[in-house]
């Protein structure tokens, strides 16, 4: 059997580091990360996205709780999260939900900033993940974040958040969240498959991500999402954002 | 025996495609497939899988745990499931907190000093027992087993069965209480009047249209989970369009495809206009009138369809959607498009919950719903309102030779208060003792109940539990320090469900019965015991051995006896699987169509009374002859109910709609005898709720409700629950704020005629304006750290996250509030009633 | 708006040093380079050697503060931060940690030598002392943008999102170090109080408090170029500006602590005693209160700056989503 950290893909990378460490003669030594280090190479590689259909969202929170139940997630983080969206004026009102958790950004900026190589984008699969090995917890990442799901887990103290729950994928599973949802809203699967579920909605829905702007090309889709903020209020239209989590506003 | 198929081929119901045959997996849910396992994220090592089931709320779900060195770490949904499907909503899943909530009771303990000074002291199980059954022992002695009262909140399934029917009926006492009344007790009596035995099922994968009124079932139900998960996809894969009527706009309303608010209390005048609507414009041609057969409408059971439907549209002419516009500021227009849609769209499914129900006008509210559903021909049929199903497990009956059990009457309220309290009274149980009339009883003891908590006029429940003249003696069996322990003489720590064993039955919205088990994730924690084990032990005690020796061997004995499960396997199949059902079983619909054998009615005893047409069997009656019971009749005989066998209908014999705790006939009931005997109106008629017509205009309506996160009482201890919903402002619409000079986050008073409150204002377009809304599930002042900030006594500090608990307020309560005013038919506490002023401090 | 502040008082602090220290090293060794040939005269092994004296101290406390707020720090892991050197990659952060590291190597060795009596291990005093100059004021310039940089790499953080931070605090920094240089020299004025020792003295001074209004006045620009290009753009960056613009949480800070304590407030008063000089050639002539006090007002306000900037960053995002 491998070495169970291996279904983290960052035992190697860990090795690799502590070989450095061990070694140091120079700092020169480990001014690259050799690309291997970085997850076997393999033939087609992976890239795994997570498509959420808003008009099957039922609020319910489900995902939420299996989250914080999958990794024991400490009072006042959150890893996943559903906001609600409040908007209108009596009796033309709508509440919709919005899911949250990490994008897993094609271009992950809290990867570009991390100084010690604890965070990494997997070459085989494309999960951003957390060393908390190397991680020092300098919340570098936590601010080029422009989606708010990263935070300090205070067990550790190192950066943490979501990883698609890489030891369920790793195993055959589903996302815990994916698993639990009441709704069926969460479709979870491999976007460089054409023949997966996934692809297949997302080929033939009208699709969003979050903040586009930012230029960190989410891998985390939405159908049907409200995209309205309460920034909306600055022109008259009553917006509530209801984040459910310690931090009230939506960063 | 008809069968469906035969059914269908008299052409009584047009062709709906979809619905034979068991249900399919959607292709999301072949997504998930390979679940029912786990892994740890920390070592990726195998989590042990155990299959069980939920107790979070009623729904009773079943679910796989995951148990990592001896310590259950999560519960996910159980994938073979056909009632959830492979769903598990937020609160089964923080169940593991239930287990390892620092502020649970591990061992039993004996209170010192006064009631309610909150002084206790350990005691061993065998102090504690031998301390009850002495007591319990006298009281029978004496001849006196119903002054041992017990109250359950939920005892469902196996847990019922030891409890109630072998434990207490071996000793004697029928004095037990429940709490369904503050529940939806009115809208199973209204059921019971009209079609039976109680539950609607709603079939959801086989609607086209859903009507919805004050049903939250998105947030919360009695089988909240198969309802929702089903709700889910039918409203987004199959384009169901879905009407939510709500004084707010619940998550229901808010995924609706049209909320439509109304004002609290009205929903019977919407419901009759679209009666009205369905009648005039002849809407209930083909099934409606095919069903009216199996209806009765009028005080002759013999009457033709056509009699039938002239006396519809005689009583329903005067109900005009123009008129319920005054009443429930619904547009006549908006109720004539619903009622037609609803009635066009076939099959059209028709909820109704405590947002209609609970109201002192509630059991004709909902005999209205039940009118409408049967006049467009959308009961008990694929895509309808349906008779229930659930699993039919055998169980050891214990002891043979039981005494008659004899009660207190203390259980249904005072004298002429309700006509059918069929669900008993249990908001003013606390009431009846304090007035002592009915008599008291020696030991009052509850189980899963928060008698304190859960019930209207706290001040009231609280002075009366604390009072040793009035309650001599008081037990608590609960895993939790709830406000209600708190005022008990002796705390019995029950296991979590977590911790035990029991077989479970709910109803299973595919109309194809789920038999299936709980079974504990790990060891009791300290010397907590099951309750069923507890009873065994006392039943031994006081020298009634119940035949088995623990409820474990009580669940094992019933799947051993249980046809379809004891041939997969019995026992151990249910263990290692948690679920099973009969792979062949065909969805159950039409049920009341059966034809009943002629040997049935020749039967011994088997009588056919003449003026409701009903076959009965007067030995199971409490009629001593046959003579009697034909002078009588069956509907003044008392439990006549019991005997029925069937209903003429025409020249043939129906298995109908079989009668529960009332002498209702075998017909569908939009008329009933019962009610007319008893003084109220026979067909469904409009009343409005009394205290909201002599209204001031600066008075408000009080109404409640609840969230996705919590139930009730009990899961406010739940860490990851509460974390997400602690605090429970009022809702006020803008134009009522603006009004009562009330900004966002103000802080305010709400007062009702019982006492105050105070809460913070959360100014909302999504709820009416004249009502404030004040969830429940806030406010608890015991419970644990995570539910008040209070810490239980002998409490541990070992959860590192107690120190993590990052919000500080909890809510407010509003039950303090909100008196215990019953629906004089059924007895049904009226939540929703509640006239209060609101005003800034 | 309630945002979680992840970077607090210690990064602020440590920012504010760090920029300090740079500012003050890099004053040291131009000074020290421009030297006898410079305008600064005998005075600039004076002036250098405060400078070589003070820029470590500051830099070395920020470093540990820095430390100190690690989460893996908080937890117990004490050394975890070494972590930091196994790896060089594009993170400013990464490149930061190499160049401060160096800076304080060079920085201390660099003011060894102006120890009389330290030991030179064979080496030329001199030599080494102009070698390391040259190599510090290029450092001293790459911690000072470093610190700036750090915080404008990121989209998600709009505020800071422009090379103008990493102007700013580069300038700031200059500032600052040269007021610490002035402040010092304030406080402890040294021994040899002849005549000529007194003329060189002031004289530097003069100098140094010259620059140090010209790097105010540049200071100034860079800081209406910030609000003038947040101000016209349309978005996320108008939306950040607001918090420091008048009604916002942090303008009274802003207009109050950094630019009116930090920069028009000590401009005015070096331009008061700097101008005679200037233009009329009179004596250099300023009183020790205002010595001490307007290199004060410039360092608070080089604070104030790390402060404003720090938190405007935090709490302000993207608007939208």
């Amino acid at each position: 059997m491998k070495d169970q950290t291996d279904i983290s893909g960052v035992s190697e990378r860990r090795e690799f580091l502590k070989g450095a460490l061990a070694g140091a003669g120079t700092a020169v030594a480990a001014v690259s990360i050799p690309k291997a280090a970085r997850g076997a190479e393999s033939g087609t590689k992976t890239r795994y996205g997570m498509l959420i259909d808003v008009r099957r969202c039922i609020g319910c929170q489900a995902c939420s709780v299996a989250c914080k139940a999958e990794f024991d997630v400490p009072l006042g983080k959150t890893r996943s999260w559903v906001e609600y969206v409040e908007k209108g004026e009596y009796p033309n009102v709508s509440r919709s939900f919005l899911p949250r958790l990490c994008n897993h950004c094609e271009q992950p900026d809290c990867v570009d900033v991390c100084p010690t190589g604890a965070t990494f984008k997997r070459d085989e699969d494309g999960i951003v993940v957390v060393d908390p090995d190397i991680c020092i917890g300098c919340k570098y990442c936590i601010q080029a974040c422009p989606y708010d799901v990263r935070f300090i887990n205070p067990i550790t103290g190192t950066a943490d958040k979501c990883d698609f729950c890489l030891h369920r994928v790793s195993q055959g599973l589903v996302p815990a969240c994916v698993e639990s949802c009441i709704g069926d809203a969460r479709i979870f699967g491999d976007l460089n498959d054409s023949h997966s579920e996934i692809s297949k909605r997302l080929a033939t829905n009208p699709v969003s991500v979050l903040r586009p702007g930012m230029g960190t090309e989410p891998n985390v889709y939405y159908i049907a999402a409200d995209h309205a903020d309460e920034s909306d209020r600055e022109k008259g239209q009553h917006v509530r954002v209801t984040t459910h989590r310690e931090q009230e506003a939506r960063r | 025996m008809a069968t469906r198929r035969e059914f269908l081929q008299l052409g009584a119901v047009t062709a709906v495609a979809g619905f034979a045959g068991a249900p399919a997996l959607t292709a999301a849910r072949e997504l998930r497939f390979k679940g029912n396992k786990g892994f740890s994220p920390k070592t990726g090592e195998e989590r042990k899988a155990i299959p069980s089931a939920c107790w979070q709320c009623v729904t009773r779900c079943p679910f796989v745990g995951y148990v990592e060195n001896q310590r259950l770490v999560s519960i996910g949904p159980q994938m073979n499931s056909i009632r959830t499907e492979g769903h598990l909503c937020a609160k089964g899943q923080a169940g593991v907190n239930q287990v390892y909530d620092p502020d649970r009771i591990l061992y039993p303990l004996k209170r010192v000093g006064k009631r309610g000074e909150g002084q206790w002291k350990r005691v061993s199980w065998n102090e504690a027992l031998t301390e009850v059954a002495a007591r319990l022992e006298k009281l029978r002695d004496d001849g006196h087993p119903e002054k041992f009262m017990f109250h359950y909140g939920r005892m469902k399934a196996s847990a019922s069965k030891l409890i109630k029917s072998v434990f207490l009926a071996t000793y004697g006492t029928k004095t037990i209480g429940n709490h369904t009344s503050i529940c939806e007790g009115g809208k199973w009596t209204a059921q019971e009047l009209t079609w039976g035995s109680h539950y609607d099922n709603w079939d959801i994968d086989n609607t086209r249209f859903v009507l919805n009124f004050g049903s939250n079932c998105l947030e919360a139900h009695t089988n909240h989970t198969p309802i929702a998960e089903r709700l889910a996809r039918a409203l987004v894969d199959r384009d169901v369009r879905m009407v939510t009527f709500d004084v707010r706009l619940s998550n229901t309303a808010a995924k609706s495809t049209r909320w439509v608010p109304i004002k609290p209390g009205t929903d019977l005048a919407v419901v009759l206009a679209m009666c009205n609507v369905v009648m005039e414009e002849d809407l209930y041609r083909g099934e409606g009138e095919n069903f009216l057969e199996f209806c009765k409408v009028t005080a002759h059971p013999d009457a033709t369809v056509a009699e039938k439907v002239a006396v519809l549209k005689s009583h329903f002419a005067q109900y005009t959607p123009e008129w319920a516009e005054k009443i429930s500021g619904v547009s006549a227009d908006t109720i004539r498009s619903v009622a037609v849609e609803f009635a066009t769209s076939k099959p059209a499914c028709l909820l109704s919950y405590r947002g209609a129900v609970a109201h002192e006008n509630g059991n004709d509210t909902e005999r209205a719903v039940q009118t409408l559903a049967a006049i467009t021909g959308n009961i008990d049929n694929p895509g309808g309102r349906c008779k229930a199903v659930g699993a039919s497990w055998k169980y050891p009956h214990g002891p043979k030779d039981k005494p008659k059990a004899k009660k207190l009457k203390i259980l249904d309220g005072f004298k002429g208060e309700a006509a059918f309290p069929t669900h008993h009274m249990s908001h003013h149980v606390l009431k009846m003792i304090k007035d002592g009339r009915a008599g008291r009883p020696d030991v009052y003891m509850w189980y899963c109940y928060e008698p304190v908590y859960a019930n209207g006029a706290v001040s009231e429940n609280i002075e009366v539990l604390k009072d040793e003249s009035l309650i001599p003696y008081s037990v608590c069996v609960s895993p939790f320090y709830s406000e209600s322990a708190a005022l008990a003489d002796l705390i019995l720590p029950d296991a979590t469900y977590l911790e035990r064993w029991d077989w479970e039955d709910m109803v299973s919205p595919s109309q194809v019965a789920e038999y299936y088990l709980r079974q504990p994730m790990v060891a009791p924690l300290g010397e907590v015991r099951d309750f069923g084990d507890v009873c065994c032990e006392l039943a031994e005690r006081m020298g009634f051995p119940l035949g088995f020796n623990s409820k474990e061997e009580f669940v094992r004995e019933s799947c051993e006896m249980t046809p379809g499960v004891k041939d997969v396997g019995g026992f151990e199949y249910m263990k290692a699987q948690g679920v099973w059902h009969d792979p062949k079983a065909k969805p159950k619909y039409y049920s009341y169509r059966k034809h009943v054998k002629l040997e049935a009615l020749a039967g011994d005893g088997v009588i056919l009374d003449d003026a409701t047409g009903t076959y009965w069997n007067w030995h199971k009656s409490k009629a001593k002859s046959e003579e009697e019971a034909k002078k009588k009749g069956y509907a003044h005989t008392k439990n006549a109910y019991k005997g029925y066998v069937g209903q003429q209908i025409g020249t043939s014999t129906y298995s109908g709609f079989k009668p529960d705790k009332v002498n209702k006939s075998g017909y569908f009931e939009i008329y009933s005898s019962l009610m007319e005997e008893k003084g109220f109106p026979p067909l469904p008629t409009y009343t409005a709720v009394p205290s909201h017509e002599t209204m001031r205009s600066n008075e408000l309506i009080l109404t409640t409700y609840k969230v996705n996160v919590q139930s009730h009482s009990r899961t406010q201890n739940c860490k990851w629950l509460t974390e997400i919903y602690h605090n429970n402002p009022g809702w006020i619409n803008p134009e009522t704020a603006a009004v009562l000079g009330i900004a966002e986050g103000d802080t305010i008073r709400v007062t009702s005629a019982i006492g105050e409150m105070e809460t913070t204002a959360k100014v909302t377009p999504a709820v009416i304006p004249g009502i404030i809304s004040v969830s429940h599930h806030c406010g608890h002042w015991e419970y644990g750290r995570y539910a008040s900030g209070n810490k239980s006594p002998m409490a541990s500090d070992d959860d590192p996250d107690l120190k993590r608990k990052w919000w500080v307020r909890n809510g407010v309560h509003p039950n303090w509030i909100i008196p215990n005013n019953p629906d004089p038919v059924n007895g049904q506490h009226c939540w929703m009633d509640t006239v209060v002023t609101v005003a800034k401090v | 708006m309630v945002a979680e502040i992840y970077w607090g008082l210690p990064v602020i602090f440590y920012l504010f040093l760090a920029g300090l220290g740079a500012g003050a090293l890099t004053v040291s060794a131009y000074v020290y380079l421009r030297g006898n040939g410079g305008a600064f005269g005998e005075d600039h092994v004076t002036v250098a050697r405060y400078g070589a004296f003070l820029a470590p101290i500051p830099v070395i406390f920020g470093c540990w503060l820095l430390i100190f707020e690690l989460g893996s720090f908080q937890v117990g892991d004490w050394f975890k931060w070494i972590n930091l050197y196994l790896v060089i990659n594009l993170s400013p952060m990464s490149i930061g940690t190499w160049l401060l590291t160096l800076f304080i190597g060079t920085s201390l060795v660099y003011a060894c030598t102006f120890v009389p009596f330290m030991p030179m291990l064979g080496l030329n005093r001199e030599g080494l002392k102009r070698a390391l100059a040259w190599v510090n004021v290029p450092l001293g310039i790459s911690v000072a943008v470093y610190t700036g940089v750090l915080l404008g790499a990121m989209a998600a953080r709009p505020f800071w999102n422009t090379p103008l931070v990493a102007l700013l605090f580069l300038l700031s920094s200059l500032s600052t170090g040269t007021a610490l240089i002035l402040f010092a020299r304030a406080m402890l004025p040294g021994k040899g109080a002849d005549a000529a020792a007194k003329k060189g003295f002031h004289h530097s001074n003069y100098l140094l408090t010259f620059s140090d209004t010209l790097l105010i006045g540049f200071e100034i620009v860079a800081i209406f170029l910030f609000l003038i290009f947040a101000y016209l753009t349309v978005g996320d960056v108008r939306h950040a500006i607001s918090v420091i613009m008048l009604g916002g949480s942090l303008a009274v800070p802003f207009w109050i602590g950094v630019v009116a304590i930090g920069l028009i407030l000590p401009a005015l008063a070096e331009l008061y005693y700097v101008v005679p000089k200037l233009v009329y050639h009179r004596e250099f002539a300023v009183p020790r209160s205002i010595e001490l006090i307007v290199p004060a007002a410039v360092i608070v306000g080089g604070f104030m700056l790390r402060y404003v900037v720090v938190i405007a960053g935090q709490i302000t995002g993207p608007i939208g989503i």
